[in-house]
């Protein structure tokens, strides 16, 4: 007997729809979601894959040798290496390009490199106003290692016990 | 000089309620965003403000087109119709007991129902001149809504009409005086509520222009002001809608403290928030089930709120 | 006596509610459906010929891009196929990871699935209330792999690297006082475990609104029941899988049939529908996520127990730890070998599915002995689905067109690879 009422009653004053009203009339006095950026920013882990850099050792030397590893290992093919011997008898490279018009920032770089020379940073916004400055050379990418070595060093650091 | 006076006064009101279209637009995206647990448009001046300047400005600057397979007078008429017809509607509206164009002009309600019809003719040319498939879709869809939905619409307010007894709006106010209409037509007020959400086209009624079906509906292939001026027509109709809801149903200037006009303004912002809610909150019916909301439930309604409020009249006498 | 013929529309590549690049050629009569035609291949990207010529390791960052909202339980597949061909097997901790994940990932593509639905139908707020839940497992994405959507965590061997013991925090800003980072920080004090934990404590609350929302709603209800209604030895012969198939009635899932990973351990419920139709599907769906958020909180508690190695031990599939790469020879030279020329799978074949949420979800590996695979292929859930689309789609109207789009859960990129 009271059912059929109070299903009238639902359906003639269209209570569940009342009730999602009222849950998104919550929400306009709840506190807001967003994050303001680029004021604010969302968390990053210490894994975070960013822009690339070219890490350095405490004495100034850079520490990629040429190695080959991290252009043998991108499956988009991003990074291009020619190596030569220095005037002092070590092997560098002569070239070190990553596209990153190409580079899917999946990190396999990162994993394969055996002096923990090329990383990826937590950098997030970077632009180009030209094709050609998407392609990130030997100079750019020391530099933001430079630019970037106190983060870089803190992130692997605080990393070390899980690679 | 009184008549260079009233023509400069008549200006300024075209360019409020142009303002009022423009800031709408930006409140409705606010407003929407604050619901959805979202900051809407926040960097722009204080607030945001500055993002109804901004889209109107960027709405004048964009080039000014008319596709080649479109008829070109049907496509630069539309929008036209739909502007004037939103627009033309407030110069019967009363804010309070003096202030309004028209005066104690006595059919103004019926006006306002004329020109509603003209919005459709508006909207359907829209799309039918655009000769393109979605438009189409859109337009008939926006034709057989608006006019299924008028009938009720003008039924409800019809037993209003006989309890006041009076079709002008300055007398349909005076009616609600000390008691608001409400309390004598709830059922009225709901039927009138939904055409009217129905009418402007809005959530859940807005298949005519379903973002996610049909593109953008009967103004797809419109750009730059000429959209604006679909635009100015939705949001200009809504204020429309809603002030017509404060004004018959709501108690139209009554209140304390506050003078009679901003009383108006307040209830017609709340009736606008409320359709912002609906927004935020309702699924999207589909079109043959809006239809049949329309003429299986909403129609009978209306008629049944007409006899009952005839045969109250009859027993207990009008107002 | 003129002719009448149908209104042929396209529902086409650039549209809203299409959900990536579909042109669905629609051939109507008024509004009603008599003929849908999918065209398909307009996101193909060729990535089975791709991963003829990529190591096995270098064809994992791919799988992730497949059906780009259910990024791990594609990693898992592959994972599971080259597992397979190499015969060995991976330890249980990592097993743990991975089913924790694929949940993880569920809960993820169902989020996505019921925003992108109720925008298509109309309620927009359900979109972004979905969307904040999605952050916070991108964050346990991220802190766990480094990227928010494509992970490349799961490993043929095992899993990248194990959970981090701290989660990243919110830092102070102009628009954070003190008391509101307090409050953001509040749950990313511990690892990532204890985040996970307050996230499957808070789920069901937010489930339970968007149910508020959208199940009792008379227009979603009039928009989803009776649409695209499939009888379940039609949803059989079609080839359905997931929850298209359960909400038709029929009892397959593969965690439960055929249980891989940790899955038979785990104490969950299969949702099943009755009628087959889009209400069906919706009500599974949300379901699952519910169940999803209980196999979360188990595997979380297990983890918590049962410390361990995270990949397999064996130097020929899985790299060295860096510091023993750094100082023994035979672990540099493996390492050299594994990322120059990659892991040596011998000859074989081997079909390996997983239970994604989209469906069955497999690939199909044949191994020549070399580092790369000879030929790979991979059976998408939703290449099925849409197949049946002109099935389901005759005789109802274009708003119910998007609706099935929508219910089907349809991603292009494993439709079009």
């Amino acid at each position: 007997m009271a059912n059929p009422v109070k299903r009238w009653f639902q359906s003639f004053f269209l209570l569940e729809m009342l009730r999602g009203m009222r849950l998104t009339g919550r929400y306009f006095f709840a506190r807001k979601f967003t994050v303001q950026y680029p004021e604010e920013t969302t968390p990053q882990s210490p894994r975070f894959r960013g822009l690339h850099a070219l890490r350095r050792y405490e004495n100034g030397e850079e520490r990629c040798i040429a190695c080959k590893l991290c252009e043998a290992v991108c499956p988009a093919l991003a990074i291009t290496i020619e190596s030569e011997e220095r005037s002092d008898g070590t092997r560098r490279t002569s070239r070190y390009d990553i596209d990153l018009s190409k580079c899917i920032f999946c990190g396999l770089c990162e994993e394969s490199c055996p002096v923990d020379s090329i990383v990826e940073s937590r950098v997030l916004s970077y632009h180009a106003e030209t094709r050609s400055e998407l392609l990130y050379d030997k100079i750019r990418l020391l530099g933001n290692g430079d630019r970037l070595e106190g983060e870089l060093a803190r992130d692997r650091q605080a990393d070390s016990s899980y690679r | 000089m009184l008549f260079f006076a009233q023509i400069v006064a008549m200006f300024v009101t075209l360019l409020v309620l142009l303002g009022i279209a423009g800031f709408l637009v930006f409140a409705e995206r606010r407003v929407l965003g604050l619901l959805q647990n979202r900051l809407g448009p926040n960097r722009l001046g204080p607030l945001g403000v500055g993002q109804a300047l901004a889209d109107a400005l960027k709405l004048l600057c964009k080039e000014d087109f008319v596709p080649p397979f479109a008829s070109g007078l049907l496509y630069r008429t539309a929008p036209i119709l739909v502007a004037f017809s939103a627009l033309a509607g407030f110069a019967v509206l009363p804010l309070a007991p003096g202030i309004s164009w028209a005066g104690d002009w006595e059919i103004g309600l019926l006006l306002i129902l004329a020109l509603s019809s003209l919005h459709v003719y508006g909207v359907f040319l829209g799309g039918w001149s655009s000769n393109n498939k979605f438009a189409l879709y859109g337009a008939i869809r926006a034709v057989a809504q608006l006019i299924s939905y008028e009938l009720p619409m003008g039924l409800a307010l019809l037993a209003l009409v006989l309890l006041a007894g009076s079709l002008a709006l300055q007398g349909l106010g005076a009616a609600g005086q000390p008691v608001p209409l409400i309390v004598y037509q709830p059922l009225g007020f709901l039927i009138f509520f939904i055409a009217g959400i129905a009418e402007t086209q809005r959530l859940p009624f807005d298949l005519a222009e379903a973002e996610s079906e049909l593109v953008a509906g009967y103004h797809t292939e419109y750009g730059g002001m000429r959209f604006g001026y679909f635009f100015l027509g939705e949001y200009l109709g809504l204020v429309l809608i809603a002030a017509l809801i404060s004004l018959l149903y709501l108690g139209a200037w009554s209140g304390p403290w506050l003078p009679g006009w901003l009383w108006m303004l307040l209830k017609t912002g709340f009736v606008i928030g409320i359709f912002f809610w609906l927004r935020a909150s309702l699924p999207r019916p589909r079109y043959d089930q809006l239809l049949h909301w329309g003429w299986n439930a909403l129609l009978p309604l209306a008629i049944l709120n007409l006899l009952l409020t005839a045969i109250a009249a009859a027993l207990w006498g009008t107002l | 006596m003129p002719e009448i013929s149908n209104f042929t529309m396209n529902f086409g590549p650039q549209h809203p509610s299409a959900h990536g690049v579909l042109r669905l050629v629609l051939e109507l009569d008024g509004e009603v459906i008599e003929r849908a035609d999918p065209h398909i291949g307009l996101l193909h990207r060729a990535t089975e010929k791709l991963a003829e010529h990529k190591t096995f390791l270098q064809n994992l960052p791919y799988m992730d891009r497949l059906d780009y909202v259910s990024m791990m339980c594609n990693e898992h597949a592959y994972c599971r196929a080259v597992e397979g061909l190499l015969g060995i097997e991976i330890p249980q901790r990592a097993q743990y990871i991975r089913t924790l994940f694929d949940e993880i990932t569920r809960v993820l593509n169902h989020l996505l699935w019921l925003g992108a639905y109720a925008l298509d139908v109309g309620a927009m707020s359900v979109f972004l209330y979905c969307f904040r839940e999605r952050e916070d497992l991108m964050d346990v994405y991220e802190a766990v792999s480094g990227a928010r959507m494509h992970a490349a965590y799961y490993r043929p061997g095992g899993v990248y690297r194990d959970l981090p013991a701290q989660m990243p925090q919110y830092e102070a800003s102009p628009y954070r006082d003190a008391k509101r980072l307090e409050e953001l920080n509040a749950n990313r004090g511990g690892s990532v475990l204890d985040f996970i934990e307050d996230f499957t404590r808070r789920f069901p609350g937010y489930v339970d609104e968007y149910e508020t929302l959208l199940t009792d709603n008379r227009i979603w209800k009039q928009r989803t029941v009776g649409i695209g209604v499939v009888a379940p030895e039609r949803a059989i012969a079609l080839g359905f899988t997931g929850p298209m198939l359960r909400a038709s009635g029929v009892a397959w899932d593969l965690r439960r049939t055929q249980p891989y990973a940790a899955y038979a351990d785990l104490d969950f419920e299969i949702p099943l529908g009755k009628e087959g139709d889009c209400y069906d599907r919706y009500l599974v769906r949300v379901a699952e996520m519910r169940e999803s958020n209980k196999i979360i909180a188990q595997c979380v508690d297990w983890l918590r127990k049962n410390p361990g190695p995270v990949m397999v031990d064996d130097y020929k599939v899985a790299p060295p730890p860096r510091e023993e790469m750094k100082t023994s020879m035979e672990a540099l030279i493996h390492h050299f070998k594994l990322f120059s020329e990659g892991m040596i799978v011998p000859a074989g074949e081997i079909y390996a599915a997983v239970e994604a949420p989209k469906g069955e979800f497999g690939i199909y590996l044949l191994s020549d002995g070399a580092n790369k695979p000879y030929r790979m292929k991979i059976r998408a859930p939703g290449f099925s689905h849409l197949a049946a689309m002109d099935e389901m789609a005759k005789g109802h109207m274009i708003a119910d067109v998007v609706a099935i789009l929508a219910t089907m859960d349809i991603v292009f990129g494993e439709i079009d690879r």
